[in-house]
């Protein structure tokens, strides 16, 4: 996947916010694990869901956790009936494959690696539904987070509705083999096109969506990521899961640091792994996202500053050794527009 | 008659009347892809050949601009603190940053035609 295609990151980007675009996403992991109850006690040690209470046909946002709660990966695990053989499907990242299949593997040794022999696309943007529903089954009632199996060339694809760009949506993993058929008829629509890395970047960006190893790693918990949303609640109390303990108590207590979105306030970038200082020359944390935000014609950033700084006084970012204000701005940057029961929501 | 030379650095400079117009090269641009703003230099400022004097921010990198020669700063390009995307519709002419009157045009001539900035490129 390169970082952009021939007409560049603001085109692709706006494209994806006003029509679609196309990701190919391939380079990430997806694994299907037998969803069975030895297998799922043993995964529940580090994925904070209640697992075999997983809703037939549906996704969730949740991560690998380490003994101290933090985050080894973010992911999307759904429970899925392939064949009539339930399993869980999981979409990891790329960079972390290693850790992960570590993992799924020791919990379950038959666990499948598909990413090898299924491509993984993502068309995202309010008119997907409009680009795929000509070429691939799609119910009317399917809701964000829906997922199911549809056909394409006489094969099963997995199709899910979601993404990683704040909008509307569509996941897709198809056999290789029938993998350019698809994206040579959904490029058909002349308002679609292909994207890269950077808008996918400054479209997660804009959404208030973390990346891992920016926002993400092994020394964060979701509590601190501002990600407590994501863990089943009950989970915390059980001793199996690794850093219940710290996670429970995090919940109950205050935390040393917050994550806040961030706004320029000149023409300046914001960037990954700039400082961020008070009115008194103190540091105050740093930036771990930063890019040109093609909405709002502005640089934003996401990052981390101390739990016990007010936010109503000045934050000032050193940028090219010289200190420049800017503004909080809640996340997210651009309104999410997901879709459920029928009708767009946030 | 002016001619256009190049910079390692991926500039170009073209010289009238001991008066050196400088921008970014148009391989440049394409690899910065979309340019959203640019630090402009400092009118009056005496620079020497390789120093960092201002930057170019695209949206993936933010990319320093060196003088190619030795020299003073006469002038900025203002048109592109309103709209820096000039530079890619046109790095090689209305995309110009700056101009400098220049101090020793000995150091013009070590710069690459563009015949050598070609090959330098394709290295």
């Amino acid at each position: 996947m390169p970082i952009n295609y021939k007409t560049g990151i603001i085109n692709e980007h706006k494209n994806v916010r006003n029509h679609s675009g196309i990701f190919d996403v391939s380079h990430m992991g997806q694994i299907l694990i037998e969803n069975n109850e030895s297998y799922l006690h043993k995964l529940e040690k580090y994925i904070p869901l209640q697992l075999k209470n997983l809703i037939k046909n549906r996704s969730h946002y949740s991560f690998l956790l380490n003994k101290d709660g933090g985050v080894i990966d973010d992911l999307i695990i759904s429970s899925i009936d392939i064949k009539d053989k339930p399993y869980l499907y999981i979409v990891y990242n790329a960079s972390r494959k290693k850790e992960d299949e570590e993992i799924f593997i020791s919990c379950a040794p038959n666990a499948e690696k598909i990413y090898n022999k299924n491509c993984l696309f993502a068309i995202q943007g309010p008119d997907s539904i409009n680009v795929l529903k000509n070429i691939i089954d799609i119910p009317n009632n399917m809701n964000f987070f829906d997922i199911l199996i549809s056909k394409y060339d006489n094969n099963q694809i997995l199709v899910s509705r979601s993404g990683y760009t704040g909008e509307d949506g569509f996941e897709l993993s198809i056999p290789n083999e029938s993998a350019e058929n698809l994206i040579t008829d959904l490029l058909k629509n002349e308002n679609t096109m292909l994207c890269g890395l950077g808008s996918r970047d400054s479209l997660r960006l804009e959404a208030g969506l973390s990346l891992y190893g920016h926002e993400l790693n092994e020394n964060i918990t979701p509590i601190e990521a501002g990600l407590s949303w994501a863990l089943d609640k009950e989970r915390l109390e059980d001793k199996n899961l690794n850093g219940n303990k710290i996670l429970s108590d995090q919940l109950k207590n205050n935390l040393s640091n917050k994550k806040i979105g961030l706004i320029s306030t000149n023409k300046s970038m914001l960037r990954d792994g700039m400082t961020l200082f008070d009115n008194n020359n103190n540091e105050i944390g740093k930036i771990t996202s930063g890019c040109f935000s093609p909405n709002l014609n502005k640089s934003i950033a996401i990052g981390y500053i101390r739990s016990e700084f007010n936010t109503d006084n000045p934050i000032f970012c050193e940028i090219r050794k010289k200190l420049e204000l800017v503004k909080i701005n809640n996340l997210p940057f651009v309104k999410k527009n997901y879709k459920k029961n029928g009708s767009v929501y946030e | 008659m002016s001619e256009k030379k190049y910079t390692k650095d991926h500039e170009w400079v073209s010289i009238e009347n001991e008066i050196a117009t400088i921008g970014i090269s148009n391989h440049a641009q394409e690899s910065l892809g979309d340019i959203v703003f640019i630090e402009l230099p400092s009118v009056g400022n005496s620079v020497k050949a390789k120093d960092e004097i201002c930057v170019v921010e695209s949206v993936k990198a933010a990319s320093d601009i060196y003088a190619p020669i030795d020299g003073e700063i006469i002038e900025v390009n203002n048109n592109l603190e309103n709209d820096a995307a000039i530079i890619n519709q046109d790095a090689e002419n209305d995309g110009w940053i700056f101009k400098m009157k220049i101090s020793d045009s000995n150091q013009y001539s070590d710069l690459m035609s563009e015949d050598e900035y070609k090959q330098f490129l394709e290295q």
